[in-house]
């Protein structure tokens, strides 16, 4: 009995360092949404790209820690950037488009990764060692800090759309696009600047699991896949839904894994979003 | 045959209507009136199915349909159009008008997968009663036109002929004559005062004065969400709550 | 002239087989299959929907019919039709819950529940693990078991016939009209306001959708003879996507179309590997962004010089009668 209750415990307290991460994706996403209406697909694949970009510029060319993670930053947002005005403008309005456009997206980083990076697994080394414990609950001090940096960059995103005059263009355009316009907000800039902070935030969340997890171009799929969840659990475009069912969802994978096994904590999640699409379809803390 | 039984709506903190009451007789002509925000939208929606009331009932032919949906309130007879233009934008006008016959026409997949005689004879009759209604409001010229290229005043025209097709006992029209010229606005409201009316009971949303005055039975004027007249357009000018709310807003604007 | 090239290829279908080699056989199979997939998922993308879970309703349907056959010895040709009852059983589960939602949220979960399906095959042992199941007999027809390539190239045809027939009559129907009736939320509330049950009808497509992707489903892994959570998996459902929109979501022919020509490409691309899925992405952008209406809607726009063009198809049994 101790054994499980140790047990839980310790999934609990992964499942809340594992969700903030999962917040992270999962934000972009939601802040895409909020202007875009579309959900990315290839927010999995930033992800991605953000976890390899360690693995390129830490490991393999030896970069400090601290410039790996600027030119990681950099890049991600030049990438948003990009994109928005490579695909997304030009299909603004569009949804169905727009999203098979970001499938198309997704599917090429991934196939020009398993070209570029080969399907032999990529190790990263901790940037941090050692372990610390709380009570009977030992937790690796890289995912502490992990979850940290995490906890700030939610601050950091929640000043930036409350605190900004940038922010409060956002917030007009998710309410209402055309009066936004006509009160002389430009939506494309704004857009723009959503998907540059939406992809850095991706990428972010990526670099800091490189030394966590192996490494390979499709490890955005069950990225992507749990942030869907999220924003549906969390409600689509709610920012603070999205932050409290990132860290449900963490902490029921985690505890469901332990308990019950990786897979079936999929199911479990999923089994948890239907009950939140019967009983509150807007999710959590959607505007119904 | 439509009664409201104090209806109250509200929105989060706002209230959009405060027990609003009033009947509609078989076979009348209403206009609901009254400025911008003052609820008549929100009372359609809610007549229309489209949400249901915070508190009160709506009673329709004798039956309590109060939180019905709107696909079957229509089902029992109540059409609508929408104050922001609606149509099937990328199909033609008999198409549109065919999907405004749905609720009289039988599904009848394995016929119509199989595409038998009488399946193709069943519909080609279905496709002359929906002539039938473009020629009723004297669209009938644009009847292969893809909806969404038509000119304003007949795409209204055809809003109308679309709920008119579901052959409904009451027909809700959002402000009808909204944007149209004064011909245009002329022409509708003869057709219906004519050729509608005498098919069904008709409520519609309008502001403008002369309209309410030279075609319909009765008025009942809101504001803020309150019932403030109900009377004969006639005498709209004489009331002083009336008048006084629309100098208000007159003032405002 | 339609008729008669239809009637043509159908011809040709039934009796050049014989003359051609396995290899080439073998591509026919695989675009049949493949070709019924993507006109299955025509009938909700055509509503405005999209989904990226469709593989795993073929997965249901493929396990299904591997199950009762090597499980209970079951004949495979009431395998074929419980895998497609099983993938619209599920379909109508998950439809009934998420279709009154914006479309969004469909596509969503319908990814999400494949995804699941998949981790469900790999986890449980009555599915046979990671490994899958072996040895998934082909059906026998006056006591011949199907075994041989030209054999079962008749049974793919005949299901890809049937199938196809079927989901092209049903967008004439007056339930495939009613369904165009619903791809925007705006004409949806009007559609609704007209008396149309807009979920119950877009449940009904989505179960018919998913009907005859587990069918095939069945058929196809009786063709493979086993099943592995990694046959059917997203990048299956990204590629039907990709299929028929770049085919074209105006006509019935324009998935089609997109379907022969991709996965006749997708064959001589399949030694190339990641390649081939970049080619297809590619080929879908520029796609999107350069031809919005698809293939299909080359020849009308190289007519009529880019004029402004129908989106969908008229429903023609409807229509018909202002001829007369």
């Amino acid at each position: 009995m101790d054994v499980y209750l140790h047990l839980i415990g310790q999934g609990l307290a992964i499942g809340l360092l594992t969700g903030i991460l999962y917040v992270l994706i999962a934000l972009g996403l939601t802040l895409i949404y909020g202007i875009l209406h579309i959900v990315n697909f290839a927010h999995g694949e930033i992800y991605m790209l953000g976890a390899m970009g360690v693995f390129y510029c830490y490991v393999v060319f030896k970069l400090p820690f601290a410039a790996t993670l600027v030119v990681i930053l950099l890049l991600s947002l030049l990438l948003g950037l990009g994109v928005e005005r490579a695909f997304f403008r030009p299909l603004r309005g569009q949804w169905l488009q727009l999203v098979v456009a970001s499938v198309g997206l997704s599917l090429i980083i991934q196939s020009l990764g398993w070209i570029a990076f080969g399907i032999q697994e990529k190790n990263v080394p901790s940037f941090f060692t050692g372990v610390v414990a709380f009570g009977g609950v030992r937790l690796p001090t890289q995912r502490l800090i992990a979850a940290a940096v995490g906890v700030v960059l939610v601050g950091l995103l929640y000043a930036l759309v409350y605190r900004t005059k940038v922010g409060l263009a956002m917030r007009a355009i998710e309410e209402d696009e055309e009066t936004a316009r006509m009160l002389g907000i430009d939506a494309d800039r704004v857009a723009a600047l959503a998907c540059a902070v939406g992809f850095a935030l991706a990428a972010l969340a990526g670099a800091f699991v490189a030394p966590i997890y192996s490494l390979n171009p499709g490890m955005g799929l069950e990225a992507i896949l749990m942030s869907f969840l999220i924003i549906i659990v969390g409600g689509l475009g709610s920012i603070t839904g999205t932050v409290l069912a990132g860290l449900l969802v963490g902490v029921l994978q985690s505890v469901g894994g332990v308990l019950l096994g990786a897979e079936a904590a999929y199911g479990l999640v999923f089994i948890v979003m239907i009950v939140v699409l019967v009983v509150r379809p807007a999710g959590l803390l959607g505007k119904a | 045959m439509l009664e409201i039984r104090s209806i109250t709506k509200r929105f989060g903190g706002l209230t959009a209507l405060q027990d609003v009451a009033f009947t509609v007789g078989r076979g009348e002509l209403v206009a609901l009136v009254g400025p911008n925000g003052a609820g008549k939208s929100t009372l359609f929606n809610i007549i229309a199915g489209a949400f249901p009331p915070t508190r009160g009932q709506i009673v329709f032919n004798g039956r309590d349909v109060t939180g019905l949906s709107s696909h079957d309130l229509a089902r029992l007879g109540v059409a609508r159009t929408f104050q922001q233009t609606t149509l099937f934008g990328e199909q033609t006008a008999l198409e549109n008008v065919l999907h405004g016959l749905h609720r009289h026409v039988p599904a009848r997949v394995v016929a119509g997968l199989l595409a038998t005689p009488a399946y193709g004879k069943e519909q080609r009759e279905v496709a002359r009663r929906a002539l039938g209604v473009l020629e009723l409001l004297g669209i009938a010229a644009y009847r292969d036109t893809v909806a969404a290229d038509l000119p304003l005043g007949i795409q209204k025209l055809l809003t109308v002929a679309v709920a008119l097709a579901t052959e409904p006992v009451l027909l809700l029209l959002d402000e009808p004559a909204a944007g149209l010229s004064r011909d245009e606005a002329t022409r509708m409201m003869n057709l219906v005062a004519s050729e509608i009316r005498q098919r069904c009971t008709v409520v519609l949303v309008e502001h403008n004065m002369r309209i309410v005055a030279g075609w319909c039975d009765r008025a009942l004027v809101l504001h803020f969400g309150q019932k403030i007249y109900d009377g004969a357009p006639e005498g709209l000018t004489r009331d002083q709550g009336v008048v006084d709310a629309y100098l208000g807003v007159a003032e405002l604007a | 002239m339609k008729r008669g090239l239809l009637g043509l290829l159908i011809a040709a279908l039934v009796l050049l087989p014989p003359l051609g080699k396995p290899y080439v056989l073998h591509v026919v199979i695989v675009i049949l299959i493949n070709v019924v997939y993507a006109q299955a998922l025509y009938v909700i993308m055509r509503m405005g929907y999209l989904s990226f879970g469709h593989a795993g309703y073929i997965a249901l349907g493929g396990y299904t019919s591997a199950l009762l056959v090597t499980k209970l010895a079951i004949t495979p040709w009431i395998g074929f039709l419980a895998g497609g009852v099983v993938a619209g059983i599920f379909a109508w589960a998950l439809g009934a819950v998420t279709l009154k939602l914006r479309g969004i949220y469909f596509s969503l979960s319908v990814f999400a529940f494949a995804e699941v399906v998949n981790a469900a095959f790999r986890a449980f042992e009555v599915f046979g693990g990671p490994a899958g199941i072996a040895g998934v007999p082909r059906p026998a027809l006056l006591g011949t078991r199907l075994n041989t390539h030209l054999q079962f190239y008749y049974v793919v045809l005949a299901v890809a016939l049937v199938s196809l027939f079927f989901l092209y009559r049903l967008q004439w129907t007056r339930f495939g009209f009613t369904l165009l009736a619903l791809r925007t939320r705006e004409t949806e509330r009007l559609a609704e306001s007209l008396g149309i049950n807009a979920a119950r009808y877009k449940t009904l497509a989505f179960v018919v959708s998913c009907f005859f992707c587990g069918l095939m489903g069945a058929v196809h892994v009786h063709y493979l003879r086993f099943v592995s959570p990694f046959v059917f998996t997203f990048f299956l459902s990204n590629d039907l996507m990709i299929y028929v929109m770049v085919g074209g979501l105006g006509s019935y022919w324009g998935p089609m179309l997109g379907t022969v020509l991709l996965t006749g490409l997708g064959e001589q691309l399949f030694a190339a590997g990641y390649y081939k899925s970049l080619v297809y992405a590619v080929v879908l952008l520029v796609v999107i962004l350069a031809l919005p209406g698809g293939l299909i809607s080359l020849p009308r726009i190289l007519r009529r010089g880019g004029a402004r063009e129908r989106v969908l198809p008229v429903a023609a049994d409807v229509t018909a009668a202002r001829e007369r």
